[in-house]
């Protein structure tokens, strides 16, 4: 049970880095390679506006979320729309993407040096909550309700909002829902900072998950990110909540079971299987292209 | 103030972009490279001898043998099951299967686990730009061939590629294998240059800085991966060089060039030069005409009967100048007034839409059979069935003898059939040459193994299929825009270039989905003349058309699809006054 627990709280971050990556693949066909980065940036700027302007913790997380959102604009802006309309796009868009990432942890380490970041002590409360025998904090508790909360919400966003309905018209037919009058751009770039807001949140609960922040950490979590949108179905939302929590808890119960040193390697094997059976994902639909 | 060092990583580098410029070339994204570099740097560390007792020279190729072997083989291991997987999936299970062996590595005992293990130093800068050329040669002779073309075609459009004939699997798989092959005999090298080899040289990040260097290069050009490979290894080089601090300017500037090349030159560095320009098919045109003495001011208008004074070589050659003309292989005709194609009783549901119900269809040699009716009426998925692209839900089929439900679409495609598709479904930035030199697949001979070689009936061979691609395009009356990309043309042009592609596979049946879309009268006027004329020659065309003028001139016989069932059927006078087909077309009065 305290395993179980533990693994969904690592895996409520790991979905909630991973929705963000999948939503931008869902709606607009593109994966952007920049998200760790934004990630990364969020852990070290949560933990200055902690330190420095001395924020309590849970109030960093709506700042936090705002910097990864202009992020995502400046991330859309210089990566994704000057390529619009080439034939390479998929690949330039890579590139551009891990080229413009590259870019922002260069910024971080000018910023904040090469070595790992704290958060200074006292930052979270020390309570300790017990549910069905298994003990943890009370900031891995929020972890998780935040996560899970701002996944629902999204999901409600995109099914039931007006800006929802547009983005789902993008992610069908950029071309028609241009004709039927909605901003495409406008979309894709709003599309680009929730996702990185998202994205933003996750990097900085994780830093405060494990007390600290370093330039590495996006690349780390951005295979498991990867892994994730697949086993959940590329651009699946559900599938993305559902993918991550799985991981989380696979994790753990491979470091319990198997020995730590393997723990990455079931990630792997579990996403390659399930790419073999059922490329779509759990969730995912199989797009037929029409002739 | 290059060092030796960075001249060998330079070369390293370079042959690890064509690692991943052997699968991009062919539309494939795949980020397993590194795993096979380290399959490959692993075994042949621990299998090759040691170089004080063997000398290096036995050392190294053992190595280098062992590395390439090991590469292909994990590739086909891979390959197999997941050559079916498409772009980004395809990018992450080779990724997910190249971190599972760096986890494995860690994990092993007789690699040293994550503290590595040592290896002798034995490549020199000599040896490894050495090697960078072979494998830049293998690239640059595979490009204008049957085998390269068919990559193309398939990174340009798999489905398309499919239906002129090409064995989309086999290609994807050898592409993918040659991949294996070049990251082993990089993996190898690499082992005998580091003195010491861990896991962490093959990790996520290197397989992406392969990818970065075979994109920044120029994902389509064979030298691309050598500049992008020189690109990536001399930028931190030269900022050591000019003084910048190491710290966090380097990967910041680093990351601006990288980004200012990928946005601002789309062939990427290679675009720099002449025949990164994407127009190289046109300058290939131009060069053959040239290069043909007598044939030098025919130019790419020449039409089929240019080839017999293009190689005006000795006597002996004669015979092959001659054969020179027509394609390599020809299919044996079907006799006149035989059955080509037969539907019987077919249906086609897509969940409960009845596309559909009970069509029976006979299509005999020689015959213009016209297949019209509504939109949504069936007409294409009758298309899609007897090419083979989509199974029916029942119904017995037969094309040519075959069935092609049970028969791969390329094999369809190999008993005779060739289509156009309803949205032109041209190969875009290959040129209008090379898309009908796609086309004819079927009828060429592969060149590649030969033009490794030099061997002089290669270029024969490749002046032989140019001569009936031109001979293609000329009848469709397009010869003159033989060298420029296909997707730039107008539509009524893309349709003649899928028309002139279908025809270079030499089919006996053609299936032409709305050829006059997007045409004026004019040119529609000349397609039907061509139509006519084309079965004149014998070939057997079911024609799908919405210019219903156009099908009553053209047509020996048609059948009209409503809701998915045949309305009518018959010669056009029959069909034109059958009331069915009045009320399908003009709608019943309300009363």
């Amino acid at each position: 049970m305290q395993q179980l627990l533990n693994g969904l709280f690592v895996g409520s971050i790991y979905a909630l880095f991973a929705i963000g990556f999948t939503l931008v693949f869902g709606i607009l066909d593109r994966l952007n390679l920049a998200h760790p980065s934004v990630f990364a940036a969020s852990a070290f700027i949560g933990i200055e506006l902690v330190e420095v302007a001395g924020l309590p913790w849970w109030a960093a997380l709506p700042a936090v979320a705002v910097v990864g959102g202009v992020l995502g604009l400046v991330v859309e802006r210089v990566a994704f729309r000057p390529l619009k309309g080439r034939a390479d796009a998929h690949f330039a868009g890579l590139i551009s993407s891990i080229a413009l990432g590259g870019m922002i942890i260069a910024l971080l380490q000018w910023r904040y040096g090469p070595d790992t970041r704290r958060f200074p002590a006292g930052t979270f409360p020390d309570g300790q909550l017990e549910l069905l025998g298994a003990r943890f904090t009370i900031l891995q508790a929020a972890i998780l309700v935040i996560s899970v909360v701002l996944m629902v919400a999204l999901a409600w966003l995109v099914a039931r909002s007006r800006l929802g309905r547009a983005m789902r018209a993008v992610a069908e037919n950029p071309t028609a829902a241009r004709v039927l009058g909605v901003d495409v751009d406008r979309v894709t770039a709003t599309t680009f900072a929730i996702s990185a807001a998202l994205g933003a949140v996750a990097g900085a609960l994780f830093a405060m998950n494990v007390n600290s922040a370093q330039l590495g950490m996006g690349s780390a979590i951005e295979l498991k990110g990867l892994a994730v949108i697949i086993v959940g179905g590329m651009g699946s939302l559900p599938g993305a909540l559902v993918g991550g929590l799985l991981l989380g808890v696979a994790e753990v119960l491979a470091v319990q079971y198997i020995g730590s040193s393997w723990r990455d390697l079931v990630a792997f094997a579990l996403l390659f299987g399930l790419l073999i059976l059922r490329p779509q994902g759990i969730f995912g639909s199989r797009r037929l292209r029409e002739v | 103030m290059f060092t030796d060092s960075t001249l060998l990583f330079v070369a390293l580098s370079g042959i690890f972009a064509f690692s991943f410029y052997a699968v991009l070339v062919a539309g494939q994204l795949s980020l397993g490279q590194a795993g096979f570099a380290a399959l490959a740097a692993y075994t042949s560390a621990v299998l090759a001898p040691d170089p004080a007792e063997a000398g290096d020279a036995v050392t190294l190729a053992v190595a280098l043998g062992t590395g390439v072997v090991v590469g292909a083989v994990a590739a086909v291991l891979l390959g197999l099951p997941t050559m079916r997987l498409r772009g980004v999936f395809l990018a992450i299970a080779t990724l997910g299967f190249a971190e599972a062996v760096r986890i494995l590595l860690v994990n092993a005992e007789w690699t040293g686990g994550a503290q590595g293990m040592s290896v002798p130093k034995i490549v020199t800068p000599g040896v490894a730009w050495v090697l960078l050329a072979v494998v830049a040669y293998l690239f640059w002779r595979q490009g204008p061939t049957r085998y390269g073309r068919a990559l193309a075609a398939i990174r340009e459009d798999e489905l398309a590629a499919r239906a002129t004939g090409i064995d989309v699997g086999a290609h994807r798989l050898a592409a993918f294998v040659t991949a294996g092959a070049v990251s082993g005999a990089y993996g190898a090298l690499l082992a005998f240059t580091m003195r010491f080899i861990d896991p962490g040289l093959f990790d996520f990040a290197s397989a992406i800085d392969g990818l970065v260097m075979a994109v920044v290069g120029g994902s389509t050009v064979w030298f691309g991966p050598v500049l992008g490979g020189a690109f990536l290894t001399l930028v931190p080089e030269l900022q050591r060089a000019v003084g910048l601090e190491a710290g966090w300017i380097r990967p910041f500037l680093a990351g601006l060039l990288l980004l200012a090349v990928i946005l601002f030159r789309p062939g990427g560095l290679a675009s720099f030069f002449p025949a990164g320009r994407g127009t190289r098919p046109l300058s290939r045109v131009q060069a053959s005409g040239a290069r043909g003495d007598t044939a030098a001011d025919d130019g790419p208008g020449a039409p089929g009967g240019s080839g017999a004074d293009t190689n005006p070589a000795g006597a002996n050659l004669a015979g092959t100048v001659q054969a020179s003309v027509q394609p390599h292989r020809r299919r044996a005709q079907v006799g006149a007034g035989d059955v080509v194609a037969r539907l019987a009783g077919v249906s086609k549901d897509y969940g409960g839409v009845h596309a559909l119900r009970g069509v029976d269809l006979e299509l005999r040699a020689g015959e213009i059979v016209g297949l019209i009716g509504p939109n949504g009426a069936g007409k294409t998925t009758c298309v899609n069935i007897l090419s083979g692209l989509v199974p029916p839900s029942g119904g017995a089929v037969e094309v040519l003898g075959i069935d092609p439900v049970r028969t791969p679409v390329h094999r369809v495609a190999a008993a005779g059939v060739a289509r156009t598709f309803q949205h032109a479904k041209l190969f875009g930035r290959l040129s209008v040459l090379d898309n009908v030199l796609a086309g004819a697949h079927l009828v060429t001979r592969g060149t590649f193994l030969r033009r490794l070689l030099w061997l002089p009936s290669a270029r024969w061979d490749e002046r032989a299929a140019v001569v009936h691609a031109t001979a293609c395009l000329e009848r469709v009356g397009i010869a003159d825009k033989a060298g420029l990309a296909a997707g730039e043309l107008s539509y009524g042009d893309q349709r003649r270039v899928e028309i002139a592609r279908a025809l270079a596979a030499d089919p006996a049946l053609l299936i032409l989905d709305e050829p006059a879309a997007g045409m004026n009268r004019v040119e529609a006027a000349a397609l039907g003349d061509l139509i006519t004329s084309l079965a004149s020659d014998g070939l057997t065309i079911l024609l799908i058309e919405h210019d219903v003028g156009l099908v009553m001139r053209t047509c020996d016989r048609i059948t009209v699809l409503d809701f998915g069932a045949v309305i009518a059927s018959g010669d056009p006078a029959h069909v034109r006054d059958h009331p069915d087909v009045v009320t399908a077309y003009l709608g019943t009065e309300a009363d």
